[in-house]
């Protein structure tokens, strides 16, 4: 059978019912058009929210905590060691903070093919001295390359230039913490450290990262001189920062290696379980109202085509007469409901991308999300797919039905019923 | 030479209760003969002309054109042989109004695929020409009196040279001017053509024009 023919006679049974066929194009066209921006938008919307947290987040950390010695003399007796020892008022040992034999560890991490990069970090608990008031915070020493290489640094100092922290003593204050403060940049502050140093510090920034409570607290320095602030040496780290090529690796990796250095370890799905939850719910949601409008387009080419058949009854009777056979006629029904998903899908895909523009200039600005002026969009060509898909899939369905009906006509009924 | 036997054809409804409508149709048709089958309404010439047709698969007997029996057959085969062997001419004209007249006579030829679409428009013109509607090739289907579509109606049954033209009361629907017209068509393809033809009709006019009569009754042939 010659599919010209067939495209033919489809094509002339659609512009019979102009209309109603392109009506019921409009209808998969709008909810492809629909399904694709709103994935978009959700997607994007996730992409920044999950970004929030774990840009920042490494997928491994490395680091000392601060607990009893596991290893308590009296289990080591001859005497005891078989018995159940029961010790009260136990007391963390004399042990550092700071990563032991840190220069190996980053070493041997940069080599690992699975790592992606390192970057350490110290944690120093200062008090900044504002008059007569003290307010309490935590300096991060970082290496500034670094940090904006792997965990988008760059992205959260809303104001000032990043690397004059490579300068010595001078320091990006978290945002909420320098509104406390009253420090502008290019100002000097004042912060004593735990141990009783104190250090005359200038804000060159200032950082937010949108988590109102951890840019109260949290500023940043560079590493030499948060180490020269609390008089350690060079090699003083107290965190090691990994960031994976593949972060589902993470928890596995995280077990091997804290066993390999002899160290506490956190991988990122364990510290934030919650965010991929929402994640895939969010997402989740989407593609069911993506897929519902979907099915309820599909419903309407249903409808038409079933009103089709009823109206070109005489014509599918008098085509199975002159020699069309029940596959003839059936193929004629689904090339109509296969144009329709086409031409739909195609303008509907268009539109879906034009409005993904669209939601893309839309302004949107909050305190909380210092680095997004606009709606983010995740223009991902895997929703463009899906949606090309489903538009063909549900269509397809939803003229099986119909033509099976029109090719199981039978024509002498037709013709003896006049 | 035989071009249609039907061999003791019987034919059941079952709707609402058992009747039966053929008993036992036998009757052949030779080539180049032209036929009409009569009877009053209700004697089952329709039923039998459906099944002849190939269309109606539902009945007792057997059933052969052009020497081969067709019962039994599937209906993909039979869709086939309608295609190439059998031209149909129905009471009312049928043609598809989402297409130009040429068109509507060249569906069937498309669909056997054996000439190509310049041969066939070419040969769908001649069909027309026979009936004196070249003039309205053009136009679409529904822009014809009754008279000039039961005319395209019969040049579509003729684009394939079908073996044998069935005409379900193709005059019935027409006022008596129309209905001579396309009479005096059916009479020119016997003669001229040689056309092999099967009509049913009511149309004592009609049926005595023709070569041979088969008169039906309550289901039966009773005269040839």
């Amino acid at each position: 059978m010659k599919w010209s023919l067939i495209l033919e006679i489809a094509k002339a049974l659609m512009l019979a019912r102009r209309k109603q066929t392109l009506i019921a194009a409009i209808g998969v066209m709008f909810s492809i058009t629909m399904f694709v921006a709103l994935l978009g938008f959700m997607n994007g919307l996730n992409t920044m929210l999950d970004g929030l947290v774990l840009n920042r987040t490494p997928h491994i950390r490395f680091y000392n905590e601060i607990k009893p010695n596991p290893r308590q003399p009296i289990d080591q007796s001859s005497e005891f060691q078989n018995s159940l020892n029961i010790i009260r008022s136990i007391k963390p040992s004399t042990s550092r903070l700071a990563i032991h034999n840190s220069t190996s560890i980053i070493q041997s991490l940069e080599e690992d093919p699975r790592v992606l990069g390192v970057s350490p970090k110290i944690s120093a608990q200062v008090f900044f001295n504002v008059g007569t008031i003290d307010l309490t915070g935590i300096i991060n020493g970082i290496e500034v390359e670094k940090e904006a290489e792997l965990f988008a640094f760059t992205d959260y100092v809303t104001s000032g230039n990043y690397e004059d922290l490579n300068q010595i003593n001078t320091i990006i204050l978290g945002k909420g913490a320098a509104d406390r403060m009253m420090a502008d940049i290019g100002d000097v502050i004042q912060a004593t450290t735990a141990q009783g140093n104190r250090i005359q510090l200038k804000v060159v920034g200032y950082y937010q990262s949108g988590l109102g409570d951890f840019d109260n607290v949290n500023s940043y320095a560079s590493l030499t001189t948060v180490q020269k602030m609390l008089g350690e040496a060079p090699s003083y780290i107290t965190d090691i920062q990994v960031k994976l090529i593949d972060f589902n690796m993470a928890p596995a990796m995280a077990k091997e290696l804290a066993g390999i250095f002899q160290i506490d370890a956190d991988d990122i799905q364990t510290v934030n379980a919650q965010f991929e939850t929402g994640t895939q719910i969010r997402t989740l949601i989407s593609y069911a109202v993506g897929i519902t409008l979907l099915v309820v387009s599909g419903f309407g080419i249903y409808n038409i085509l079933n009103m089709m058949i009823y109206e070109k009854l005489d014509t599918i009777a008098i085509l199975k007469a002159t020699g069309f056979n029940a596959t003839d006629v059936n193929r004629i029904f689904i090339t109509i409901a296969l144009t329709i998903g086409v031409v739909g899908g195609v303008f509907g895909l268009v539109f879906g991308f034009l409005a993904g523009l669209g939601i893309d200039q839309v302004p949107f600005e909050t305190d909380a999300l210092p680095t997004i002026k606009t709606f983010p969009v995740d223009y991902n060509p895997k929703y463009y797919i899906i949606g090309g898909v489903f538009s063909l899939i549900t269509t397809y369905f939803a003229g099986f039905f119909p033509a099976r009906k029109a090719s199981g006509i039978d024509p002498v009924e037709i013709i003896r019923g006049k | 030479m035989v071009v249609l036997e039907a061999q003791n054809v019987d034919k059941f409804f079952y709707n609402p209760t058992e009747t039966q409508v053929l008993k036992g149709v036998s009757f052949k048709v030779n080539r180049g003969e032209f036929v009409s089958v009569v009877g009053k309404s209700g004697c089952g010439k329709s039923t039998l002309l459906y099944i002849l047709s190939t269309m109606d698969t539902d009945y007792k007997g057997e059933l052969y054109i052009d020497n081969e029996l067709i019962t039994g057959k599937p209906q993909n085969y039979l869709a086939h042989l309608r295609n190439e062997k059998i031209g149909f001419v129905f009471q009312f004209h049928y043609l598809l109004n989402e297409f130009s007249v040429l068109e509507n006579v060249m569906i069937p030829g498309l669909k056997l695929g054996k000439l190509s679409r310049q041969e066939l428009e070419h040969r769908a013109m001649e069909k027309l020409k026979i009936f004196d509607m070249q003039d309205h090739a053009l136009k679409k289907a529904n822009q014809l009196s009754g008279g000039q579509k039961q005319r395209v109606a019969v040049a579509r049954a003729l684009i394939n040279d079908p073996l044998l033209i069935m005409g379900d009361e193709p005059t019935g629907n027409l006022d008596k001017k129309n209905s001579d017209i396309v009479f005096e068509e059916f009479k020119k393809l016997a003669s001229e053509f040689g056309q092999t033809m099967l009509i049913v009709t009511h149309d004592q006019e009609f049926a005595e024009g023709t070569d041979r009569i088969i008169e039906m009754e309550d289901g039966r042939v009773i005269k040839q």
